[in-house]
């Protein structure tokens, strides 16, 4: 009974281990709903050439909010893919703005990254860091690594984020923010950021 | 008994991947280009690996950003280790570097974290542009992540060059805490003081 037993149990033993090292990282690909929608903090900060942009004149749209840095690489990793997204995006006219905020980084440090790279989606410049300051209050524990992004939908609610690289033109994270634009996703009532913290 | 006994010998020639399944394993090695050596425990749910970072890659990060040379050696010399977070799960990972302690033969040690390092920087008069830049690229000292989830940064002993230590976690899924230990993880040397 105890040898029947034994040679039954020792391969499923040996076996899972493997099997669960074998298996690796799993692609990231998920989204992580903020609930309830906090309303998102609105900034104002120049892109590359000088021109500003102000979050709250993107109402209406919904918004991929990005925070990264040349030296970080998985911020690096990602940002093909948000190039891939941005230009789909574009070329088929939905009301979606992917936006990357730089944190801590003069425009000579940015520009030598993103001439290399040949990104055409705005990146704009957080050299004093105070617009992620304000951000990671909405991680609910009051701390961020880069990357994070967050999505904010067209009343300007923080509805999803991501901590971490993703591949943004996969469908998996594109299609529930084009779900936003629906009105899908059964939005909760917002409230103010300022509470969102922990 | 000469079947009872191999029973037992394979029972315990597969226990250490029995706790690997268990949420249990740690595996480590050496990357085959640099050098540098590397710890990652895993369970189901969450994966924490370590990476040895030389302390000349660390000056060589703060100079670049600023700092200077008696604050890069300050840092470098503390034992900079590089750390990724992963979330495998469908539930909550959520870690508390406050409560990590690196343990060596003169007892456990707490990490030296952003808050104490944005205390020293102030006090030091280390412009803000420095302070930001080491600040983000330090780990935070509480993550908690969703499905998918992870994050890169820099986590720092305060410990010598060269130094062992077996690094004791605090991790939770779901609430449910976790505490493994990565034994024996290394300081990287100096190579620049080996020079």
């Amino acid at each position: 009974m105890y040898r029947a037993l034994t040679r039954a149990i020792a391969p499923i033993l040996c076996l899972l281990p493997v099997a669960a090292l074998a298996a690796g990282p799993a692609l990231t690909r998920g989204l992580t709903p903020v609930e309830p929608r906090v309303t998102a903090p609105d900034f104002e900060l120049a892109d590359l050439d000088g021109r500003r942009l102000r979050l709250s004149d993107l109402r209406g749209k919904a918004v991929i909010l990005n925070f990264w840095a040349t030296w970080c690489p998985p911020c690096r990793k990602e940002m093909p893919s948000m190039e891939r997204a941005w230009r789909e995006l574009r070329a088929r006219g939905e009301p979606i703005v992917l936006v990357a905020v730089n944190v801590g980084e003069d425009a000579d440090t940015i520009f030598g990254f993103t001439a290399r790279m040949d990104l055409s989606f705005p990146i704009l410049l957080d050299e004093r860091s105070e617009v992620a300051d304000r951000y990671r209050q909405l991680t609910g524990i009051g701390t961020m690594a880069l990357p994070t992004t967050f999505v904010i939908d067209p009343q300007g609610r923080v509805a999803y984020r991501a901590v971490g690289g993703r591949e943004w033109d996969d469908p998996a994270l594109l299609d529930p923010v084009r779900a936003l634009l629906k009105g899908a996703g059964g939005a909760p009532a917002a409230r103010p950021a300022a509470a969102a913290g922990g | 008994m000469r079947s009872r006994a191999a029973g037992i010998l394979l029972t315990l020639l597969c226990l250490p991947g029995a706790a690997a399944a268990g949420g249990l394993a740690v595996r480590s090695g050496t990357d085959p280009e640099t050098g540098l050596h590397w710890w990652r425990w895993q369970s189901a749910d969450v994966s924490v690996h370590l990476a040895q970072r030389l302390p000349d890659q660390t000056r060589a990060f703060l100079l670049a950003r600023g700092f200077d040379r008696a604050s890069a050696d300050r840092v470098a010399a503390a034992c900079v280790l590089q750390l990724e977070i992963r979330n495998h799960g469908a539930g909550v990972v959520e870690a508390d570097l406050r409560r990590w302690r690196s343990i060596g033969p003169d007892g456990a040690r707490p990490l030296l974290l952003r808050e104490r390092w944005e205390a020293e920087w102030r006090a030091a008069g280390l412009p803000r542009a420095q302070r930001i830049a080491f600040r983000w690229a330090l780990f935070p000292s509480r993550v908690r992540y969703g499905p998918g989830d992870y994050n890169w940064g820099m986590i720092v002993l305060g410990r010598p060059p060269g130094a062992h230590v077996d690094l004791a976690l605090r991790l939770a899924v779901d609430g449910r805490p976790l505490a493994p230990v990565i034994p024996d993880v290394e300081c990287a040397p100096d190579v620049e003081r080996l020079r």
